[in-house]
């Protein structure tokens, strides 16, 4: 009967708690009810205990402690809650618009994320990216490529020359002449690096950068490098035209310019394209069967074309850089445009 | 090379308009790069690759034209009216070298008189970018423009003897060019000399003395041809470069030089009245021997990417001189005597695959076996250092290889600069004569250049080679450089940097590239300033880096106006490869945590410090790590109170404090015995 009436007053207490909200007037009305000293319900409660017979009163006095222990941690709680509350609409709000704290954010220099995006696409194509010595001999940028000593094409390369007769190479070209002279075909290799010419204007550095590019195997075709410098321009230029005119390299024949259309008036002709609609982006053509043998590649087995193209041009075509100084100026705000 | 448009035209029959012709000249290898009107023509700038002597002409130009445009040559007709004496009669010629001189033919035209070129032909040459001078030596540069054929015209009253000697000069023997110049010569040098002296620079330029003037009555023709290595060499050695040597050092036609004489002959009497003598003089040592290919259609196909027919391929051949015969279908052919660029199959080949046209070639992908592509040689590496670079926030630079002997001497005093510097032979200016044997050099001139362009909070960093002698050779490296200096951190928390900042950065790109454990010592070298300056070393000693605030005096070097922090790593000594990371175990039991504050000397480097601690520490502590460390107001003057967090775990069971406590009083007790230390 006790223990019923306990249970009765737990469950409406709850009851009232809930209805009570955060209302601190109505949160102090109910603790009033209950564990008000003198007329709640608790004290009530706790008279009762001395009316019960005495096998009842160990049972009972056990029930009402766990109610008391109940009563007072629920209004406590509401209490706190209903603090809390309150302190919101005083509380200082953080300006959300101010900047964060970034962590630092590198950046890549253009011609190297040009070469990178560049090695990508011949990595994706099972092309191997290739290395070699910026220090060369005759033998391999020249000789090997076709260009003995008194060659015409030497003029067009003019070079820097080293005590004891080595070089600075003038072209990526001597790494094909390693590869050829190192691995058997089939060959397929890009070699990107910093090459070195006699020769500074606006439009020349002494130091720049080129990627070549080599393929050599049996069944080799001219149709062969057409589709490849294709594929691989589309990719880098997305939706360009592109289109191949007969050139001369000492080291390729036939040999190729390429040209696309150009990515600044889309080939209606402007002044960066001197109003041709074209803009020339690599030299190109069919390993001359001269330079397989005097690489020892047996030249009556195997075809091959070879490429290659000025990183620094690229990147700055890509990214709209306009002046060829900028690239090796130093100035970091050039490659934190890049981040 | 400058053309005129209408002169082109005019050389064939059937010639279409000149957008038509400029557009099919650019599809077979002859860009017109540039297109001007003048008058009633255009002056082309056409593209003749180095290869094509033979098309550096109009009448060259116009062959290619033909074939591409299904238009044909019209003939040559000299126009030749001869009488009189007989050239032979007049003047002899004798080849001393015939190794140097193919073929010598001189003609003979009398009684002319000096007078200006009429207009069109003015104007023609001036179309080319040549200037008229006088109706003699405008028609020798009008042949040349026409037939490709340099010639040369003497006052045949100043060749003493009137007899021409081709001969390698005389050691130390002297001629004056046209242009004024007194020229030394050696036996090197090619000359046409008559009985007394050398005329003539053979192939590159006339003499003074046998100038054609105002009184000149007989004009000797000379039409010849020369070994195109002498005269490439002559023309270089003497830093010459003329019309003739540029055709003659690529190859001459030695079967146009009787033709164009006649030609020029012919056009002088014209322009400038006389009569042409009859008959050449014609000196033949070496006479032309044309090679014969064949070609095989099938194997030009499967080369190309495309059938092409046997008509086609003759058509082509038949149009560029090439008198293709048709036998057991093979075609066989001569190569003219204008075709120096043709020897063996192959180059017949891009003949006929030019004129078939690139376009017509169907573009198809090789298969070629399905492996992947590999980053071979230092690629991988440095690479993986940019990237590292990148990662702390650091912009990358590209500078020069090539720095000046100041640089190279500023920065000599680095840890990392050990061997001595290569020089170039021929550098384009002072500032660029010496390769870099640091990075150092091209990151302070950037530096510089960033601060005076207000850019004062720098980052930088570039990866690239450096340049030494070892052993009297020259050889590279591949390095990376870093620079620091102005503040760092975020907007609400920039802080200037500091030494800490350098090497956190120094750190964290060690830890990325893969490097063999590095250890920092303080550096003496000198370059760096004394006290915040440090050389890292890889295993056995070996330098692998240096970090540090960059010393004044060098700094002062490159007019740094404010701390310059500046790092370098030589990238040879890292790992070629980076270790796959292996998993350990999650802990299963909790770890305790003890601290520990030191205080010490502060010549009592960190590193050691940690080092004893690990020495000294029982089996079960985990790892030690660094709290606070502090110095100054209630410290001892000269010391350092470092606190250390020492993090104690057992494998197999909780560890209770007590343990703990008992480890840790032991690890004090036994620091304090080594180390000169004290705890607080
Ligand atoms: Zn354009």
């Amino acid at each position: 009967m006790s223990l019923q009436r306990l249970n009765e007053v737990r469950r409406s207490f709850l009851a009232d708690l809930e209805a009570a909200g955060s209302d601190a007037e109505a949160l102090e009305a109910v603790r009033v009810r209950y564990a008000g000293r003198r007329s709640g319900l608790l004290q009530e409660l706790t008279a009762a205990l001395r009316e019960l017979p005495n096998g009842e009163k160990r049972d009972y006095g056990r029930a009402l402690n766990e109610l008391k222990k109940l009563v007072d941690s629920q209004l406590r709680e509401a209490k706190r809650r209903t603090a809390a509350a309150s302190a919101a609409g005083s509380r200082p709000m953080v300006d959300v618009t101010l900047p964060g704290r970034r962590p630092p954010r590198g950046a890549e220099h253009p011609v190297h994320l040009v070469r990178r995006r560049i090695e990508t696409i011949f990595l994706r194509m099972g092309y191997s990216v290739e290395d070699g010595p910026e220090i060369e001999d005759d033998w391999h940028n020249f000789e090997a490529l076709n260009l003995p000593p008194d060659h015409p094409a030497r003029d067009d390369q003019d070079t820097f020359y080293l005590p004891g007769g080595s070089l600075l190479r003038t072209h990526t070209s001597p790494v094909q002449a390693r590869v050829m002279e190192e691995y058997e075909p089939p060959i397929r290799i890009v070699v990107p690096g910093r090459v070195y010419r006699r020769d500074s204007d606006l439009r020349h550095s002494p130091m720049f950068h080129q990627l070549e590019g080599l393929v050599v195997d049996e069944g080799i075709t001219f149709g062969h490098l057409k589709a490849t410098l294709e594929t691989f321009l589309k990719e880098l230029f997305h939706g360009v035209e592109v289109r191949f005119r007969p050139s001369y390299f000492p080291f390729t024949e036939p040999s190729a310019e390429v040209d696309i259309t150009c990515i600044f008036c889309g080939g209606k002709g402007c002044g960066v394209c001197s109003r041709s609609g074209w803009i020339e982006i690599l030299g190109s053509g069919m390993v001359d069967p001269r330079v397989f043998e005097k690489l020892g590649v047996d030249a009556e087995r195997y075809t091959g074309f070879a490429f290659g193209l000025g990183l620094d041009r690229v990147a700055m075509l890509l990214f709209g850089i306009p002046d060829l100084r900028l690239m090796f100026s130093g100035d970091q705000r050039v490659a934190r445009q890049f981040a | 090379m400058r053309f005129d448009a209408e002169w082109i035209r005019e050389l064939l029959e059937g010639a279409p308009g000149r957008d038509e012709l400029a557009s099919k000249l650019t599809a077979c290898g002859f860009n017109v790069e540039v297109r001007e009107p003048d008058g009633d023509s255009e002056i082309w700038d056409v593209d003749v690759t180095t290869n094509r002597p033979d098309a550096m002409n109009h009448r060259g130009l116009a062959r290619e034209a033909a074939v591409a445009c299904g238009a044909r040559l019209k003939p040559l007709e000299p126009g030749l009216e001869e009488s009189g004496e007989a050239a032979s009669d007049l003047v002899s010629v004798e080849i001393e070298a015939p190794e140097l001189c193919g073929r010598y033919v001189a003609r003979v035209v009398r009684g002319v008189r000096m007078a200006e070129s009429p207009q069109w032909l003015a104007q023609r040459l001036e179309r080319c970018g040549i200037r008229p001078i006088n109706a003699i030596v405008d028609a020798t540069n009008y042949v040349l423009m026409e037939l490709g054929q340099p010639l040369h015209a003497f006052d045949l009253a100043r060749v003493a003897g009137r007899r021409i000697v081709v001969r390698r000069a005389g050691q130390g023997e002297t001629l004056t060019t046209l242009d004024g110049e007194k020229r030394a010569l050696d036996p090197s040098h090619l000359v046409i000399a008559d009985e007394t002296h050398a005329l003539a620079l053979a192939g590159i330029m006339g003499g003074a003395d046998s100038e054609i003037g105002g009184d000149t009555a007989d004009v000797l023709i000379e039409s010849a041809y020369f070994d195109p290595l002498t005269i490439r060499r002559g023309a270089r050695t003497l830093g010459m470069h003329t019309e003739a040597s540029h055709r003659f050092e690529r190859g001459a036609d030695p079967e146009m030089a009787p033709v164009a004489a006649d030609v020029a002959a012919a056009l002088i009497a014209r322009l400038a009245g006389g009569t042409v003598c009859s008959g050449r003089v014609d000196v033949n040592p070496r006479p032309f021997r044309s090679a014969a290919l064949e070609l095989d259609t099938e194997k030009l196909g499967a080369f190309a990417g495309l059938e092409i027919s046997v008509d086609e391929s003759v058509r082509i051949l038949e149009g560029l001189g090439f008198a293709p015969r048709v036998e057991n279908g093979l075609v066989h052919v001569h190569v003219p005597s204008w075709r120096v660029d043709i020897e063996r199959v192959q180059d017949l080949y891009e003949e006929i695959i030019r004129h078939v046209g690139y376009d017509a070639v169907p573009a198809r992908l090789p298969v070629l076996p399905a492996v992947p592509g590999q980053r071979r040689g230092h690629w991988p590496l440095v690479d993986r250092a940019r990237d590292a670079a990148v990662s702390v926030g650091l912009a990358e630079v590209v500078t020069y290889s090539f720095i000046s002997p100041e640089q190279d001497e500023a920065a000599s005093a680095l840890p990392l600069v050990t061997a001595g510097p290569v020089t170039l032979d021929n550098p384009l200016a002072r500032t660029q004569a010496i390769m870099r044997r640091s990075l150092l050099p091209g990151l302070a001139a950037a530096a510089r250049l960033n601060l005076n362009q207000g850019e004062t909070d720098l980052a930088l960093f570039e990866e690239g080679r450096v340049f030494v002698l070892a052993d009297g050779k020259p050889a590279e490296g591949e390095r990376l450089g870093i620079l620091l200096s102005g503040r760092t951190g975020p907007w609400d928390r920039r802080e200037a940097v500091s030494f800490g900042d350098l090497k956190g950065l120094v750190e964290a790109i060690v830890e990325r590239t893969g490097f063999p454990a590095l250890t920092w010592k303080r550096d003496a070298a000198g370059a760096l300033d004394e006290a915040e300056g440090a050389v890292l070393l890889g295993p056995g000693g070996r330098p692998a880096g240096y970090a540090g605030l960059l010393g004044t005096q060098v700094a002062s070097k490159w007019e740094l106006r404010q701390p310059v922090y500046v790092a370098e790593l030589d990238l040879d000594r890292a790992l070629a490869e980076v270790p796959l990371p292996h998993f350990h175990d999650l802990p299963r039991f909790p770890a305790v945590i003890a601290d520990m504050t030191v205080e010490h000397p502060a010549s009592l480097a960190y590193a050691d410090l940690e080092a004893a601690v690990g020495r000294l520490a029982s089996p079960l502590v985990e790892r030690v790590e660094l709290v606070v460390r502090y110095s100054g107001k209630g410290i001892e003057p000269g010391s350092v109170r470092t606190t250390l967090r020492v993090v104690y775990r057992h494998r197999e069971r909780s560890l209770t404090q007590d343990e703990v406590n008992a480890e840790q009083e032991a690890l004090r007790g036994r620091l304090a015995s080594e180390l000169n230390v004290r705890f607080a």
